[in-house]
């Protein structure tokens, strides 16, 4: 152990190297992609609403990233399409998320636009379904004799319903579904779109069979 | 430990530093080495091109979809034999080859004394908005459902199919140009069918007699109520709109609803109800209802019309789509989807619900279950073996399919009798 430069120096460029194929090219190539044409800012309510998701922590079971058809049978199953870099230009950071314990979320204003819905199901999922493991959010909702004017009374079963007065969704809960029922893209995604591009080698060799290769002749 | 004290020589010498003889690294080695790092290069080499590739791909189908997405976006100049093969896909499967129609069940398109009346422009605005209703053509009564062909096909189709029927089949010399079409599509937004010869009546001067419409009475208050009950939902139970949609279109896996058979959609919900088809929210909602609500909802969407809400979305093969679906698949024990469920997919009774312009997704997974069993309230179990026999790619190759046909028009006259003690299919004809 005597040549520490050298190894220093090889480490160091090792470091360099990985940085420069793992952090800066893939961020010039995404900064380079921009935001996806049709995506829309988040509004007032949604960016709230997204502040809550975060503060929630609804990333540790919810992913927001829908696969490819070739992949997993996310299309299938209503989550939508795969998603681009451009989907996300929006978020700072990411809510990309790694776990699938609940569904993933990346549509799921498209899949269940309904707030009434949305707000039961925060407030006791099992309301719903008796299986989910999802926790309830009760701490977003208010428990009033009667509702205000401008109070969003949630539908619930009479199992789950107080037994007397009504139950009322706070301004979080009401962000939130907001943020959810705004998550929605189902817009067509850029041809040339940064993603996973899955099996697409084994979908060329495939192709001679679909319109698609017949289209591209 | 002076240096008088000279060190025992049995003792090993603590001044010795140990070294190696320098030994060469082996030739395979080396070899082995370049032969991976030619190999590495190669291979990006090989590769540097596929995303390339996919890419191409990916711009072809974007392509495809956006012109199943937009047909309206389309503006070239029709050609003269391409109003004869719309006509052979579109039209003919209940118009005839050559239009003449089926006696009194569809009009005829051949030498027929209303398209002689109204020209090209007349049959731009049928195909645009559709038609459901009595209507009298030649003499004779017809009172059937043609769909809004809106969704499916391009300005530019449905001229070069309007100046088809009108100059090949009807010898007039009567033409309409894409953007008259166009002008047509964009009067006709959000409109409800033509409602039969009463209402074209309204459209095309000098008209032969037609009878008077059967849709004229105001809503009666029960018709109000169960309006309400859909975009409203009740204390303790959601809308149906809020997740099918104003129009009982669907969205993803909630299906489309509207001009399903009433019959139906009342099995279905009392099968939500009971647990024989499994979905946790539907089965919340049908608990709440009334045999009459649900009555009362079934009636209200059979009779509803509505444009497509579906496109393509699942990068199905549309061509393996169309073959599934018209000619099913012997080698695979796959019987055409229509021959059951109608023909273009329309319905046929309670048991075989409408499929065109159903969402895709709603389709795929909704096959996907009866494969896996989930779904098992078919009449005789057919669709489980039908599920478990298609594959993925065909399971969404038909969603696809259906995805972009014309939506079948809503018909009142298939409603249920509503009664509290309604049992099952109590169908009114």
């Amino acid at each position: 152990m005597n040549r520490y430069l050298p190894l220093a120096i090889v480490s160091l460029a090792i470091l360099a190297f990985a940085t420069l194929l793992l952090v800066i090219v893939p961020g010039m190539q995404i900064a380079a992609d921009g935001v996806a044409p049709g995506l829309k800012p988040y509004t007032a309510a949604e960016a709230r609403g997204r502040a809550v998701y975060v503060s929630m922590g609804c990333l540790y079971c919810h992913s927001q990233q829908p696969r490819d058809e070739a992949q997993a049978p996310d299309g299938e199953r209503g989550w939508g399409r795969a998603s681009v870099a451009g989907d996300y230009a929006y978020d700072a950071p990411h809510q990309l998320g790694t776990m699938r314990t609940g569904p993933d979320l990346m549509n799921i204003g498209d899949r269940l636009p309904s707030q009434d819905w949305q707000l039961t199901h925060l407030y006791q999922p099992r309301a719903i379904s008796n299986w989910s493991i999802m926790p309830a959010y009760p701490f977003l909702f208010t428990h009033k004799d009667k509702a205000g004017p401008t109070d969003v009374v949630v539908k619930l079963p009479p199992a789950y319903a107080p037994k007397t007065g009504v139950i009322v969704a706070n301004q979080d809960a009401l962000d939130l579904v907001s943020y959810l029922q705004g998550m929605k893209h189902d817009y067509a995604p850029p041809g040339d779109g940064l993603r996973d591009n899955g099996y697409a080698q084994i979908d060329a060799r495939q192709m001679p069979q679909t319109d698609a290769a017949k289209a591209a002749q | 430990m002076s240096k008088k004290n000279k060190q025992d020589p049995r003792l090993p010498d603590e001044t010795f530093e140990p070294y190696e003889e320098p030994r060469l690294i082996p030739l395979p080695v080396y070899w082995i080495a370049i032969a991976l790092a030619i190999w590495g290069v190669v291979t990006l080499v090989q590769t540097s091109n596929a995303g390339h590739f996919a890419d191409k791909e990916r711009a072809a189908l974007g392509e495809k979809t956006a012109s199943v997405a937009s047909p309206a976006a389309s503006t070239a100049a029709p050609d003269t034999g391409a109003g004869k093969a719309l006509f052979a896909d579109n039209c003919s499967s209940c118009h005839g080859d050559a239009g003449e129609g089926v006696a009194d069940a569809i009009p005829p398109l051949h030498a027929s004394d209303v398209i002689k009346a109204g020209g090209a422009s007349a049959i731009s605005q049928i195909v645009m908005r559709g038609i459901g209703g009595p209507l009298i053509v030649d003499k004779a009564n017809y009172d059937g459902e043609m769909p809004s062909f809106s969704s499916v096909l391009s300005d530019t189709e449905i001229a070069a199919i309007a100046d088809y029927v009108a100059t090949d089949l009807n010898g007039m010399n009567s033409t309409v140009s894409p953007d008259q079409v166009a002008e047509i599509r964009t009067a006709s937004e959000d409109m409800d069918p033509w409602d039969g010869g009463a209402g074209l009546a309204s459209l095309i001067n000098g008209l032969p007699p037609q009878p008077a419409s059967e849709n004229a009475s105001a809503p009666s208050p029960e018709a109000t109520a169960t309006a309400s009950l859909a975009s409203q939902g009740t204390a303790n139970i959601w809308s149906c709109a809020s997740c099918h949609g104003d129009k009982g279109e669907g969205t993803q896996t909630v299906p489309r609803l509207a001009g399903l058979a009433p019959a139906y959609l009342a099995k279905q919900l009392h099968d939500f109800s009971k647990g024989t088809r499994i979905s946790d929210s539907m089965a919340y909602v049908a608990k709440s209802l009334s045999e009459t609500q649900i009555t009362e909802l079934a009636n209200y969407y059979g009779a509803m019309s509505s444009p497509s809400g579906a496109q393509p979305a699942l990068k199905g093969d549309l061509a393996r789509g169309e073959q599934l679906a018209l000619s099913g698949d012997y080698s695979k024990n796959v019987p055409a989807c229509f021959t059951c469920h109608g023909t273009s997919g329309i319905g046929v009774g309670a048991q075989f619900p409408g499929l065109a312009a159903q969402q895709p997704a709603y389709i795929a997974h909704q096959l996907a279950m009866w494969a896996g069993g989930a779904r098992h309230n078919s009449p005789l179990g057919l669709m489980a073996g039908i599920g478990k026999a298609l594959s993925d790619e065909d399971r969404r190759a038909v969603a696809d399919y259906l995805a972009s046909l014309p939506p079948a028009a809503g018909n009142a006259k298939t409603a249920l009798a509503v009664s509290p003690t309604l049992k099952e299919t109590t169908n009114v004809q």
